[in-house]
């Protein structure tokens, strides 16, 4: 049971126990360490999307520079990581599949002297004809890569009646495809690792990322020792957003092995433009639907397949695809809805995970199709969309129940309020130059169905030392999102002693147990809880023990069958909320978007710290609104065509107004403090009603983001009217 | 080619024989300790390796260390201890300005070079100050609003 | 590439410079904000240029702005962008664009002499600088010459600089007091520290009767470089402005830029600017700048001073 007078204290804002340091540049990052002795490496990769490799005709290597390359790997190594699948190799070997594939490093100790071998390296390649859009990898262009066709991954969910046979009896079945773009992560902080070979045989690597168990296990294989032998100690982590979740592995694989050759530390250091060209994005997404409708516009039926281009290894992907599919029904309850997902292989650089993780395309696609869909009756998006809010007990797109309190009504009452919806929709004309836009979203908490128990197993351990200060022990990371403020503050808050007694490290795998990575909106709703019962077990102990530790081990309820093989059941115990509503100003002259409001409501169970949950909301809804206006990635024959920050856009101070963010109170069970996870949930809903917004702005149906200004002005001249016959 | 570079850094004379086209950045960070200036993108877009420049702010990504003979030079190592930069620093811990804090030493570079002219700037001058500073973290608002507060707090 | 190392002058004194160059065609380097980047390699690595490199981002005897006695605007090619949005002496136009110029801490660095060498068509200075006849000085140990802006930059990324020379100064004959109404406008890639998608700069003086006395247009980042006409200037010249007349401008400029990316959006944004500029103009709608539609308040806009 939640305490009520804790309850109340908890959510006020606590000061972030690494703000003064890292304000003032004392935080060390990775390349901020000196490593002694230290080697410096560069990657050389593939510079076409698809071939085989002839030759790798290399310069003569001065004493002390090295080469590395997959011929190095020990015998009973493996030249894969493993990334969920185990599919992407360490380093191309004969062929290679995208732009940017790892073939070799060039290893040494001036780094001047390591970039100009690099220069001098010559590949010949016999090249292939590649598949760089999801259309191109559907149709198989260049001949299958991956299985017969293309397909990485697939899945289908039904509820209701087949909808085939729906459609036969409907008023009239209209369709429409909505699609999203690569969307690059730009942390600050470029990627970086240095492995550091240990004199007892072990190897340590310091790296910044998001998940260092996942490093650990991920490259141990291509030593083939056993992973305990590793170690990685997280450095402070400048900005992932999923970006440095899995990809980590593909810098500190090839240094493992650097290490191994040359018995020395070798470090490794992204610059921007590296980074941008060769890191992974978000996947792009294509979702066509058929809707079947009856006279009045009622939804009958609902078909959805979706797209994602995956690039040329399925690594996380797959799970990115199912968590698309199970929220493509958003937070609507349809009589009949059937959904497929297709994870398509491409020539490009592998795609991966990206706050939302599959989610944020599946949420646009199905706001703006329902946008439209309302449109098309002469009704207000809003008015029609609420027809279908799914409420407590509604059956979800996996055949499971929703189990919490849905507070949307709430929330859209603070919403309509602030921004003035109601009157700003009738008011503004379509086409009048100004326009206002809601969208409905959520975000399943946590590893999908009972995933946190059969899959992730998570671990905490709390120990008490004998003066009174408390550590918690686990791997849960700081990239940013305030979670090494938030964990103290949880188990402070328990134990009843200052939040500073509480000491909490960047984890370093040879002493925390694993809890888990620091991904899925977990941390909070799942590691905090571990945190919140291991506290109130050492709680009772505390006054009759000096030093001991108490560790506690993830359960999931009982009750909430799911079902792994067939997707079915109960994907998600729980789900935050949101409704987001933009108002824009459109330029006649050049369909220059400026944004007057940014409104937006929030469920995250009971917030643990207020400060720390606005900043996420605002960075989470910016991401969003530069996702769907200005960050234009697009992808060329196989090459990324913007490369630096000068051209891939993100939104500065000045694109977008200050936002205005509620809350809404909606205690989660089975969280700590009624918690529940938040982080990718505020991305997922700000790109449709800014795009909703910019639509009836300029009375045209838009279907694809981004929107930079000359796609706006692109629509004004020739798209098709808002209203008109999908 | 090496010559001999004689900068004011944080209020103290240094000089270094070094080949005067190397960035100033790499000189700041490799040769005089300055970690606290963070390399971002390379190319003056991200504002993270902000320093003051004769006091100006400037993006020494871009600068080659020659242009700095006889000038002066303040990193985040030098403002977090003057006044205005402390209270800066304060301001951001109390607003809720931090979150990743790579940018952020630029960040405070940003705030410290509009503050130190206006001690009273509007939203709409705070936005224009740090427009040059990319965060991806916080959505700004809450930089703004620390800057507020640091404005707010001058004695 | 080689990575010989190259000679590097760091000059006290203009004469210095001057003296260096008469004897080395060296790259002169002052801001960096261009040369820096296009020239570098990788964290922590020195950039690498082809030939010797001249520093002459603190030279004093650049820096100076000024009336001269023909009551034009002269700018030291050593200002940078700050400077001259800064300074009440520089064009509304010119203030405009500098003061939009990428990032603040670029906005420090970067010159003006160093924005017309790169001569790039998305330049931010050029548009303005080919509206008001603009000229560049260009000094040498042996003397100094003196020629427009727009023919200075003879095509993309080249220049007529002589291998002695060093671009001193940049001379502006008009500013905003030479016209009735005034038109600047940025289509960035976003609102701020942003990369010119187009550029469109105005201007346009009565004579007493209402008809045309002067009518400029520029644009930027439409073709290969900066785009002026005046034949383009003239159809509207010594004439009432019409709907009729507007349109043969707007058709006329039409043939004169030549986007290659984005030219749907390039040319279509360009012909409704100047549908915008010269409808508000003939209509002598309130005040001196025209905005893109009403209501449109450019954060950060520069009033202009008469």
């Amino acid at each position: 049971m939640i305490s009520e007078n804790l309850t109340r204290d908890i959510s006020r804002a606590m000061r972030r126990v690494d703000a003064v340091d890292k304000s003032e540049g004392r935080s060390k990052y990775i390349s901020d360490y000196d490593f002694k002795d230290c080697l410096w490496a560069r990657m050389v990769r593939s510079s076409i999307p698809r071939g085989k490799i002839k030759n790798i005709k290399l310069p003569q290597l001065p004493q002390g520079y090295y080469w590395v390359s997959y011929k190095d790997i020990p015998e009973g190594g493996h030249n894969y990581l493993h990334m969920i699948a185990t599919d992407w190799k360490c380093f191309a070997d004969d062929r290679v599949l995208y732009v940017g594939e790892t073939i070799g490093l060039i290893v040494g100790p001036d780094k001047t002297k390591v970039e100009d071998l690099r220069d001098l390296i010559e590949i010949e390649y016999e090249e292939e004809e590649p598949a760089v859009s999801i259309d191109d990898g559907v149709a198989c262009k260049g001949g299958a890569f991956i299985n017969e066709n293309n397909i990485h991954c697939h899945l289908k969910l039904e509820v209701g009646e087949d909808v085939e046979s729906v459609f036969k009896r409907c008023d009239r079945v209209v369709g429409e495809t909505i699609e999203t773009g690569f969307q690059e992560h730009v942390y600050l902080e470029t990627n970086g690792a240095c492995c550091v070979p240990e004199s007892n045989g072990n190897y340590t690597i310091y790296a910044s990322a998001q998940c260092p168990f996942y490093i650990r296990k991920s490259i141990a294989p291509v030593l083939n020792i056993d992973p305990e032998k590793i170690t990685v100690k997280q450095t402070t982590t400048g900005g992932a957003f999923g970006g440095k979740e899995h990809f980590p592995d593909v810098l500190c694989g090839p240094l493992l092995l650097a290490a191994y050759k040359t018995g020395k530390a070798v470090k490794m250091i992204f610059d921007r433009e590296e980074d941008i060209e060769n890191s992974v994005k978000r996947h792009p997404s294509k979702v066509v639907f058929r809707t079947g409708l009856d006279k009045d516009g009622n939804i009958l039926a609902m078909d959805s397949k979706v797209y994602y281009n995956v690039g040329a290894y399925l690594a996380s992907s797959y799970v990115v695809l199912q968590r698309g599919c199970f929220h493509v029904s958003g937070c609507y309850e349809f009589p009949n809805f059937r959904t497929e997902g297709f994870g398509v292989a491409t020539n490009t650089f592998p795609s991966c995970a990206f706050r939302g993780f599959g989610a944020p395309q599946t949420l646009f696609a199905i706001e703006t199709h329902m946008c439209h869909l309302a449109q098309m009756y002469g009704i207000d998006p809003l008015e029609y969309k609420s027809r279908y809010f799914i409420k407590q007990g509604d059956t979800t797109s996996t055949n499971g129940k929703i189990v919490e309190k849905v507070m949307i009504p709430e929330m859209l009452e603070q919403v309509l309020k602030a921004s003035d919806y109601r009157r700003k929709a009738k008011e503004y004309k379509a086409g009048s130059g100004k326009g206002i836009g809601i969208s409905f979203y959520n975000h399943g908490g946590a590893f999908t169905g009972n995933g946190e128990s059969a899959i992730i197993k998570a671990k905490c351990r709390l120990h008490k030392y004998p003066d009174g200060t408390v550590e918690i022990l686990n791997g849960q990371t700081e990239m940013g999102q305030g979670f090494h403020s938030i964990l103290p503050k949880i188990a402070a808050h328990v134990l009843e002693i200052p939040v500073e007694k509480v000491i909490y490290k960047d984890p370093d795998t040879s002493r925390v147990p694993d809890s888990g990575p620091t991904a899925a909106s977990r941390s909070t709703m799942i590691v905090g809880k571990l945190v919140e019962d291991a506290a109130r077990q050492m709680k009772m102990r505390w006054d009759k023990e000096e030093e001991f530790e108490v560790e506690t081990n993830y359960q999931h309820p009982e009750g909430f069958p799911w079902d792994q093989g067939t997707f079915q059941g109960y994907a998600y115990l729980g789900y935050g909320w949101g409704v987001c509503a933009v108002e824009v100003e459109v330029d006649p002259c050049t369909g220059e978007v400026t944004t007057k409001g940014v409104w937006s409501s929030h469920d995250g169970g009971h917030l643990i710290d207020e400060m720390i949950v606005h900043g996420q909301v605002n960075g989470g809804v910016l991401q969003g609104l530069g996702w769907a206006s200005t960050e234009v990635m697009q992808n060329v024959g196989g090459h990324f065509k913007q490369t630096s920050m000068s051209d891939y856009m993100v939104p500065t101070s000045r694109d977008f107004p200050k936002q205005e963010c509620f809350f809404v109170d909606n205690p989660y069970e089975w969280g700590p403090f009624g918690a529940k996870g938040l982080g990718e949930l505020v991305f997922n809903g700000s790109a449709a009603a800014y795009i909703d917004a910019v639509s009836r702005a300029i009375g045209k149906r838009i279907s694809s983001i981004p929107c930079p200004t000359e796609q706006v002005m692109l629509y004004m001249l020739d798209g098709k009217n808002i209203g008109e016959e999908l | 080619m090496e010559a001999k570079i004689s900068f004011k850094l944080n209020g103290k004379n240094v000089s270094i024989t070094t080949d005067p086209l190397r960035r100033l950045l790499d000189v700041l960070r490799e040769d005089m300790g300055c970690t606290g200036v963070k390399e971002g993108c390379s190319e003056g877009e991200c504002g993270a390796c902000s320093v003051m420049f004769n006091g100006k702010m400037v993006t020494p990504c871009l600068i080659p260390v020659g242009a700095a003979d006889k000038q002066e030079i303040m990193t985040i190592e030098g403002v977090r201890e003057t006044e205005l930069g402390a209270r800066i620093v304060q301001a951001f811990a109390d607003g809720g300005a931090v979150q990743c804090g790579f940018c952020i030493p630029g960040m405070v570079i940003a705030a410290y070079n509009l503050l130190q002219d206006n001690s009273n700037p509007s939203d709409d001058e705070i936005r224009l100050a740090i427009s040059g500073n990319i965060c991806r973290c916080t959505g700004y608002d809450l930089i703004v609003e620390s800057i507020k507060l640091a404005a707010g707090r001058a004695k | 590439m080689s990575m010989e190392e190259v000679k590097c002058y760091m000059p006290e004194t203009l004469e210095q410079a001057l003296e260096i160059k008469s004897k080395v065609n060296a790259i002169i380097l002052a801001g960096g904000s261009d040369l820096m980047v296009s020239n570098k390699r990788t964290i922590g690595l020195t950039p690498v240029f082809d030939r010797p490199v001249m520093i002459v981002r603190n030279l004093s005897e650049l820096k100076k702005i000024y009336i001269n006695d023909k009551g034009e605007c002269c700018i030291g090619a050593g200002c940078t962008s700050s400077e001259i949005a800064a300074s009440k002496l520089c064009p509304w136009h010119l203030r405009q664009a500098a003061n939009r110029m990428g990032a603040i801490g670029l906005r420090n660095s970067a010159t003006i002499g160093g924005n017309i060498a790169n001569a790039s068509p998305k330049g931010d200075t050029p548009g303005p600088l080919y509206l008001l006849d603009a000229r560049v000085k260009l000094q040498s140990l042996h003397g100094s010459r003196e020629v427009p802006v727009s023919d200075f930059i003879v095509k993309f990324k080249t220049i007529d600089l002589h291998d002695d020379e060093i671009i001193t100064q940049v001379i502006v004959p008009y500013s905003e007091k030479d016209f009735d109404y005034v038109f600047w406008h940025k289509v960035g890639t976003r609102k701020a520290n942003a990369i010119s998608k187009i550029t469109v700069s105005m201007a346009l003086k009565f004579n007493k009767d209402d008809t045309v006395r002067d009518f400029r247009l520029s644009a930027t980042a439409t073709g290969s470089k900066t785009n002026r006409s005046r034949d383009v200037e003239k159809i509207i010249m010594g004439k009432k402005i019409s709907n009729a007349l507007i349109e043969e401008v707007v058709q006329a400029y039409d043939k004169v830029i030549s986007p290659r990316a984005m030219p749907e959006f390039r040319r279509e944004a360009t012909r409704r600017m100047i549908r915008r500029f010269l409808s508000e103009s003939e209509r002598h709608a309130k005040g001196k700048v025209i905005e893109t539609y009403d209501g449109y308040k450019m954060p950060g806009a520069i009033e202009p001073e008469n």
